[in-house]
């Protein structure tokens, strides 16, 4: 009787903690995006990939350098992107052009 | 167009109780990609406790359900569209340690272990998330933010405690005028405005349909879709229901930080929307959903054969009035047919629909449909449209190839 007593109570345990303790992890795949090459794209990719991936970029409709420049404005004012005043010029060029109207 | 669609003349629509028939031949496109110009080249991406979505970013995650689950009412868990607005967003909980507090101007803050929330009488309602700006990637002239097709939506069977259960149990003091909630997704920026969104308090004592989610048909939710807790806020866009639950706070003011002003708002306009191209005078929260239908089934595109009997099928849903009608047409909409529904599973839900169509000639055939919901809200002819890319409800087509 006592064994069974004894095995009884760790399954009891065994599941308590079960229900007490449950966690749920999970991995995300990694970002795989890529831009174009060019003039100013290291400069993009790292002011960008400060806040999110730069699929945030190649899936927006294109759009020439006023489109970009809001962007980059919105991006600095109302998110904080710190963003030097040479750098800002180089990423919105580079924007416009190798993500420009399609 | 016009010329093909007038080669397959007299088809009837017919009703059917559902009764499949296996007439597309030839391949049937995987998903829209194949003959949607929007999604051409978006991978097909697997995430955790996800099964292959189409990936709009990956930084916070915002993937989309390919079109062919909606030809049935519910949306599995593994393919519910996954869209988070900061980064870094959260990829581990432990219950044990996990709280939902609920604070502010209340008599009795609490702080809820989920065997705790759980105590609350159980309460089910079956409810249909659209992202406010599901089909954004469609605005002509086009506008900026998420580029989604139509997939950021989905429906589901949401179980959890009532929210006004939970506020009556901290007991919200007179003067409490909005409710705030905040999840786990936390900026790693520090300028970058956390995600919290508002209701007032009024609106969540009226209605009990408001509740505090961790069951999603049937299962723990998807650590993408929420876990361990969400807000589901029936008939309202998505944007409400935040995410990974963590806090409720109740304000003796109106909230108006970042995602409710200047996020998630749209013309302060009968139709919530403004001439294209243009700027409106004032705005408001975005709130309820329009009413909108979609041909699942057979997939865009897809060829059927001349004089084999199709079988349309897909849903439709609205803001909370519940789906009266379907009605389906193959003359660009000169005449309209009832469609079949099927089972009613609230007024909240999608609201499946199949129809049987006949092409009996060859050619490029287009067939469009359009629902109505009891208050005899419908969809048009033409795009509405505002800056923000909100509120789509667009008559939608497909095309098929008669062959």
């Amino acid at each position: 009787m006592r064994p069974l007593a004894i095995a009884l109570g760790l399954v009891l345990v065994a599941i308590n903690a079960a229900l007490a303790g449950e966690t749920v992890s999970i991995t995300l795949p990694p970002e795989s995006i890529a831009l174009k090459a060019g003039a100013g794209m290291d400069q993009t990719q790292t002011a960008c990939r400060m806040c999110h991936s730069l699929d945030y970029i190649t899936t927006q409709p294109g759009g020439g350098t006023a489109q970009w420049q809001g962007v980059v404005t919105k991006m600095m004012k109302v998110y904080g992107a710190p963003i030097s005043d040479q750098d800002v010029k180089l990423i919105e060029e580079y924007l416009a052009t190798h993500y420009g109207p399609r | 167009m016009r010329h093909h669609l007038d080669e397959v003349t007299r088809r009837g629509f017919l009703l059917t109780a559902g009764v499949a028939v296996a007439t597309v031949v030839g391949r049937r496109p995987s998903f829209a990609a194949d003959v949607d110009p929007l999604l051409a080249g978006r991978p097909l991406v697997r995430y955790p406790e996800k099964t292959d979505l189409i990936l709009l970013t990956a930084r916070p995650p915002q993937l989309e359900t390919p079109l062919s689950y909606f030809d049935r009412a519910i949306t599995p868990n593994d393919a519910f569209f996954v869209r988070y607005h900061v980064f870094p967003i959260p990829t581990s909980v432990d219950l044990d340690p996990w709280r939902l507090e609920v604070k502010g101007h209340v008599d009795k803050p609490l702080s809820l272990s989920m065997d705790d929330l759980k105590k609350f009488p159980r309460a089910s309602v079956t409810a249909a998330a659209q992202c406010s700006g599901n089909s954004r990637g469609r605005f002509a002239p086009r506008v900026l933010g998420g580029q989604w097709g139509d997939g950021a939506m989905g429906n589901a069977v949401w179980t959890g405690a009532r929210l006004q259960d939970v506020l009556k149990a901290a007991g919200a003091r007179s003067g409490a005028l909005d409710v705030t909630f905040d999840g786990l997704d936390k900026p790693a920026f520090p300028t970058v405005p956390d995600f919290v969104k508002a209701l007032d308090l009024q609106r969540i004592m009226n209605d009990p349909d408001v509740i505090v989610a961790y069951e999603m048909n049937g299962q723990r939710l998807p650590m993408l879709n929420g876990f361990p807790a969400r807000l589901v806020v029936p008939g309202w866009y998505a944007t409400y229901w935040v995410k990974n639950l963590t806090e409720i706070t109740v304000l003796t003011d109106r909230f108006e930080k970042f995602w409710m002003k200047p996020g998630y708002r749209i013309p302060d306009t009968p139709c919530g929307c403004v001439e294209p191209g243009t700027a409106p005078k004032n705005t408001v929260p975005i709130t309820r959903m329009t009413v909108r239908s979609f041909i699942a089934s057979p997939a865009s595109g897809s060829r059927v054969a001349v004089n084999q009997p199709v079988t349309l099928k897909g849903i439709a849903f609205d803001g909370g009035y519940g789906i009266r009608e379907v009605q389906v047409s193959d003359n660009l909409g000169i005449t309209w047919s009832r469609a079949m529904l099927g089972p009613d599973h609230g007024r909240y839900s999608f609201r499946e629909w199949a129809a049987r169509w006949t092409p009996t000639g060859p050619g490029t055939a287009r067939l469009m449909v359009r629902a109505f919901n009891t208050i005899g809200e419908s969809q048009s002819y033409e795009s509405l449209w505002n800056p923000a890319g909100y509120l789509r409800n667009v008559i939608e087509q497909i095309t098929l190839v008669v062959a």
